[in-house]
């Protein structure tokens, strides 16, 4: 083994050439157990997380506009932990609460991640001037595509809003160019900051007319669904 | 380059792994977005089937490992040197399968994987291989 102490001899040849060895040995078995036990998920996003047809929308918002309670979502169209997001908490969230009635759901989307995330957030707004922004954003998170890679192209788009019955193409395009799209684009990335948010997807409780509080519940539908009954009971 | 000079560089190169190791650890478990250059997918990385180990998430394996050789350079006992080089050399291999990942499998590159996998790896397996012969 090791020959040296601090100031003394070099370490020999033969433990250096050993502890080579050993190292290729285990960074083999590394890259072995890696891949034996990956986990490929399955399939992931084949179809939108909840049906939300039924429940009243209006803009960003989703469900009883007069529900005490609100759940404030900040996300970016881009960041595939927003997809998640939807994808593991939407159906607790809205067979649970939103749709009795008992809580709404504000998404108000961001562009922190560039272009694309610009681009998308533009188009997800202008569904809302359809009242038909949830559906939407829950299409396009199934089609998200490779961060930064150009994927919100115009056909992407065409095809996600095609997918969403009763949604107006034309007036999507149109509206999303629109000043009214800019200015609410603007107002959300304001308050996204004045909420202390720093990152997407972040979450927020509104009771009331009180000032919204950020949970951090990850991607576990109890910890939301706790969070919510806390609300609710006051 | 003295045998000092070595270990203080070694030293340094492991804080700044623990550095990045540590980000990616926490942007894991608050599932948050990485801050990440034009053009990368640091996203799409950290999602991938191929963050994880058994359900251990690779930047954690990242820094328990800089953590672990931090304190045998602190130790620097002859082992603990022979033990900071094999260490790093696992390091390095391993990082040059997850470069291969990213850019043949996953098709999308993290920068902060790729300074760790191709910068402050290699440098630390270098200096604490030097360290062995000076």
């Amino acid at each position: 083994m090791a020959t040296r102490s601090g100031t003394g001899q070099p370490t020999s040849r033969r433990s250096i050439a050993i502890a080579i060895a050993v190292a290729a040995v285990a960074a083999v078995g590394l890259v072995a157990v890696a891949l034996l036990l990956r986990d490929d998920g399955g399939s992931s996003t084949s179809a939108p997380a909840v049906d939300v047809s039924g429940i009243p929308q209006e803009g960003s918002l989703l469900g009883d506009p007069d529900a005490n309670v609100t759940l404030i979502e900040y996300a970016d169209m881009q960041c595939p932990f927003c997809a998640e997001y939807a994808e593991q908490m939407l159906p607790t969230l809205v067979n649970d609460y939103v749709r009795p009635g008992k809580v709404n759901a504000d998404f108000r989307v961001v562009a922190i991640l560039g272009d694309d995330s610009e681009k998308a957030a533009r188009y997800v707004i202008a569904a809302g001037m359809q009242n038909l922004m949830w559906e939407f954003q829950q299409e396009l998170f199934r089609n998200q595509g490779q961060e930064h890679s150009g994927w919100v192209t115009d056909e992407v788009l065409r095809e996600t809003a095609a997918a969403v019955p009763g949604l107006d193409v034309d007036k999507l395009f149109a509206d999303a160019d629109g000043a009214q799209v800019t200015a609410q684009a603007n107002e959300n990335i304001q308050r996204f900051q004045e909420d202390g948010a720093q990152g997407t997807p972040t979450i927020l409780i509104q009771i009331g007319d009180g000032d919204p509080y950020m949970l951090q519940v990850g991607l576990e539908p109890t910890a939301l669904a706790a969070a919510l009954d806390d609300a609710l009971a006051g | 380059m003295s045998d000092r000079n070595l270990r203080i560089a070694a030293i340094l190169v492991t804080l700044a792994g623990i550095g990045v190791a540590g980000y990616l650890t926490w942007a894991h478990f608050a599932d948050q977005s990485v801050i990440c250059v034009q053009g990368g997918g640091c996203e799409k990385v950290q999602e991938s089937s191929y963050s994880e180990i058994a359900g251990i998430p690779v930047a954690v394996l990242g820094l328990a490992s800089y953590l672990t050789v931090l304190a045998l350079l602190v130790w620097d006992a002859p082992v603990a040197r022979l033990s900071a080089a094999t260490l790093a050399i696992v390091g390095v291999l391993f990082g040059a399968y997850l470069v291969v990942v990213q850019l043949f499998v996953i098709d999308a590159v993290c920068v902060w994987c790729m300074a760790n996998d191709l910068v402050i790896g290699p440098a630390l397996a270098v200096l604490t291989l030097l360290r062995l012969r000076s």
